[in-house]
């Protein structure tokens, strides 16, 4: 290569536009993309959290190409009513670009509705919605405050499905919850009772429970959370949740053990016991 | 430099070629500033120091990039390796090993074969079913699983309806991400071993329950290291690992049985109009599962509920927007619901009036009936009243076989005007109305007990499995 020395041509020069990318230097929309949002001290947490979601076993088999076509941002219902759209987070997971997807984690991921219109029509097969998913429940892993944030009202939904294995609850509908949902929403709560009683099946007659899961079935949807780690990641976000769950976990479990004891061995009064675990 | 590189969508090159030319560029940009730093001394290094910085600060991993799996990335077409069949395959090689236990569909369970997208069979059991219940129905929607007991009892299908069911999780899954495969894959593997030790196919109620299971059943068959994490966790439990043959959704097995059930049809639906919205995680989470027929929309459409509205004699209207979610969104429903009401309401229920002129909105999945039936009240503060009845297909199955709309389908728990849709098709609202209050009135004074559409269980069944629980059930369910 020549030792001479190459000066690009300055920017009123016409032949400038047909200069490549270094000599140019980024248009003034690019440049959001050159400046990073990254903090000093959420650098390391963000590669962390980016080798954390590459090393999945199910990174490959959702994110395989992207060509940018937009099919995914199109059908996207959260696109039309948010500042999000799937095509996004794919293109900053194919360039490793962790900064973006630290900014994305923080706040877009939760726009997600989760209807999988993207990964159906996707030509690469992606499954997108299923990245999403990814980003979301290593958000949860690391306990991150926007995890937090989001998931704060979402509280009692995350007790009632690990503690009773059903995941609402028909006392839930109380007007000054749900007052959107029109009037018959009063209805419902001011005769919760006298209604469930009349639905004509015999697991769906409390207001406390969604149907009327056994013991031993919440005990083990407890025991599979617990020993899966789902609390462990649970006790990064919310530790009070975290605390109460354990408790009841203990509790009922010690109930079960006795009664399971009791009938094995013939001694089990069923007139003793009350209708309903949830009353013990 | 590095930079230019990373913002271009790389050809599709020879990988040799790309790599060659990486690094003849490296080469010309060392030589170029190596002799501008040589020509132009402190100047000149500092600014591409300053250049260098700005690069690594704006692309923290540029340096250990590895361009090889960016090529192979890049490269990767579209490829199907995981197709059904594929994973059917697999789930009957791990069978024959002794990994897993598969739970066929036995003769006695009188199984259909339907088509699913790519025309691969699907067997829909009909007979000899465990329900697997859906938490958002039976919470706020009882008159759905209601209405599916009631159609089961006029077929005269064998059943059974346990406690020891657990939700699928999917809903708190698909909101907050508060969980991982492992523990998705228990829940899972839980309730089949239940379903599995009665001897009774599980049927799946709701869509998020029947997709999700469909994604975490691929998911268990394909990855090894999820099955050695959930072996100790169910053998804690006394249980295996357990996959059903097929994983079946009720709106599946309704439409299977619609033409039977419409011949116990008692009101004319002929002038009804009627726009279908097919649950998205029915159709979209592994789309090659799901059943579509030629009858129905000629095979463009997923034939649930479609297929069973159309059995029944109403008019399938079509409109715009049939493809897009209702907007349930999970945790939007819950804690953004300003979100799902706009949307639900903008781009469902709009063109479904508008365009299609629809008397009634059938859909076969819980979030949907939840989010279409909920969403429109609101809209009356801004002079959006639409009012369109919504309706599960299992209850509109039911209504229009004859069943008591208050005690049946229940539909005093829903938002709109359903009252308005019976009378349209000749049912004695009023009549039931009037019976139903009174029934409430005696239910509170204690004058009436309640009435059950199948036997009771033992108060112990609400504490233990216990093994012999369907051996002293069935016998109670015959008298």
């Amino acid at each position: 290569m020549a030792t001479k020395t190459i000066l690009p041509p300055l920017p009123d020069d016409p032949r400038f536009l047909d200069m490549s990318y270094e000599i140019q230097g980024a248009l003034p929309e690019e440049q959001r993309n050159l400046l990073s949002n990254l903090k000093p001290e959420e650098r390391e947490l963000a590669i962390k959290f980016w080798e954390a979601v590459k090393s999945d076993f199910r990174f490959n088999e959702y994110l395989r190409g992207c060509l940018n076509c937009g099919v995914c941002t199109s059908g996207c219902p959260a696109a039309k009513f948010y500042d999000f759209g799937p095509r996004e987070m794919i293109q900053y997971m194919m360039r490793d670009a962790v900064d973006k997807i630290w900014e994305f984690v923080n706040k877009k991921v939760w726009a997600c509705v989760q209807c999988y219109t993207c990964s159906m029509r996707c030509p690469f097969n992606n499954e997108i919605a299923g990245l999403i998913m990814l980003l979301r429940e290593y958000a949860v892993k690391f306990g991150l405050q926007s995890a937090k944030e989001v998931l704060a009202p979402y509280r009692r939904v995350l007790l009632t499905v690990i503690t009773m294995g059903n995941q609402v609850t028909p006392d839930m509908i109380q007007p000054d919850a749900f007052p959107d949902w029109g009037p018959q929403a009063v209805e419902e709560s001011k005769n919760m009772d006298v209604y469930r009683k009349a639905i004509p099946v015999d697991l769906m007659q409390r207001t406390d429970i969604g149907w009327h899961a056994s013991l031993q079935t919440a005990v083990e949807m407890m025991t599979i959370f617990i020993e899966a780690g789902v609390l462990d990641s649970l006790k990064n976000i919310d530790k009070d949740l975290y605390d109460m769950i354990m408790d009841i976990y203990e509790e009922r479990k010690q109930q079960l053990e006795e009664i399971k004891e009791k009938w094995e061995k013939g001694e089990l009064k069923e007139e003793e016991l009350p209708d309903s675990w949830l009353e013990l | 430099m590095v930079v230019s590189v990373t913002n271009v969508i790389l050809p599709n090159c020879e990988k040799n070629y790309i790599i060659s030319i990486l690094i003849v560029r490296k080469k010309f940009y060392n030589k170029v500033y190596k002799s501008k730093i040589s020509n132009y001394n402190g100047e000149m290094l500092n600014q591409e120091k300053q250049i260098e910085k700005a690069v690594q600060e704006a692309f923290p991993m540029s340096d250990v990039i590895d361009w090889n799996e960016v090529y192979q990335r890049i490269i990767y077409r579209y490829s199907s390796p995981h197709s059904l069949q594929h994973i059917k395959e697999e789930m009957y090689k791990l069978e024959d090993k002794g990994e897993i236990i598969v739970h066929h569909i036995k003769p006695y369970n009188n199984p259909v074969e339907a088509q699913t997208l790519n025309g691969i069979p699907k067997k829909i059991p009909t007979t000899k079913l465990w329900h697997h219940k859906s938490c958002g129905q039976c919470g706020h929607i009882p008159g759905y699983p209601t209405s599916v007991f009631w159609v089961m009892n006029r077929l005269e299908i064998d059943y059974l309806d346990e406690p020891h069911q657990t939700s699928c999780t999917g809903w708190n899954y698909h909101a907050s991400g508060a969980s991982n495969p492992v523990a998705l894959a228990g829940v899972y593997v839980r309730n089949m071993w239940r379903a599995y030790e009665t001897g009774y196919f599980p049927l799946i109620h709701c869509g998020t329950s029947f997709g999700h299971y469909k994604e975490v059943r691929n998911m268990i068959i394909l990855h090894k290291e999820i099955r050695d994490k959930l072996r100790p966790i169910m053998r804690k439990l006394d249980m295996d690992i357990v996959i059903p043959e097929e994983v079946v959704h009720y709106s599946e097995w309704l439409y299977v049985m619609s033409k039977k059930a419409a011949q116990q049809k008692k009101y004319n639906l002929d002038n009804i109009k009627a726009a279908v919205h097919t649950p998205c995680h029915v159709y979209k989470l592994v789309p090659e599962d799901t059943i579509y027929d030629p009858e129905v929309f000629q095979g463009r459409r997923p034939a649930a509920p479609s297929g069973t509205v159309q059995n029944f004699g109403a008019k399938l209207v079509d409109y715009s927007t049939w493809w897009d979610c209702c907007g349930f969104g999970f945790r939007h429903i819950l804690t953004e619901r300003e979100f799902s009401r706009s949307f639900a309401l903008f781009k469902k229920v709009i063109p479904a009036v508008e365009e299609a002129n629809a008397d009634v909105f059938v859909t076969s999945d819980t979030g949907c009936v939840t989010t279409l039936d909920k969403s429109q009240w609101a809209g009356k503060a801004h002079g959006f009243n639409y009012n369109l009845p919504v309706l599960a297909d299992a209850q509109f199955v039911a209504l229009a076989m004859g069943a008591d709309p208050y005690i049946i389908a229940q539909i005093h728990w829903h938002a709109t005007d359903v009252e308005g849709f019976l009378r349209k098709i000749g049912v004695p609202v009023d009549d039931y109305k009037e019976k139903f209050i009174q029934y409430l009135q005696d239910l509170r004074e204690g004058k009436a007990e309640p009435q059950y559409i199948y036997p009771k269980h033992r108060k112990i069944d609400f504490y233990l499995a216990l093994p012999d629980r369907v051996k002293w059930y069935k016998p109670q369910a015959q008298k």
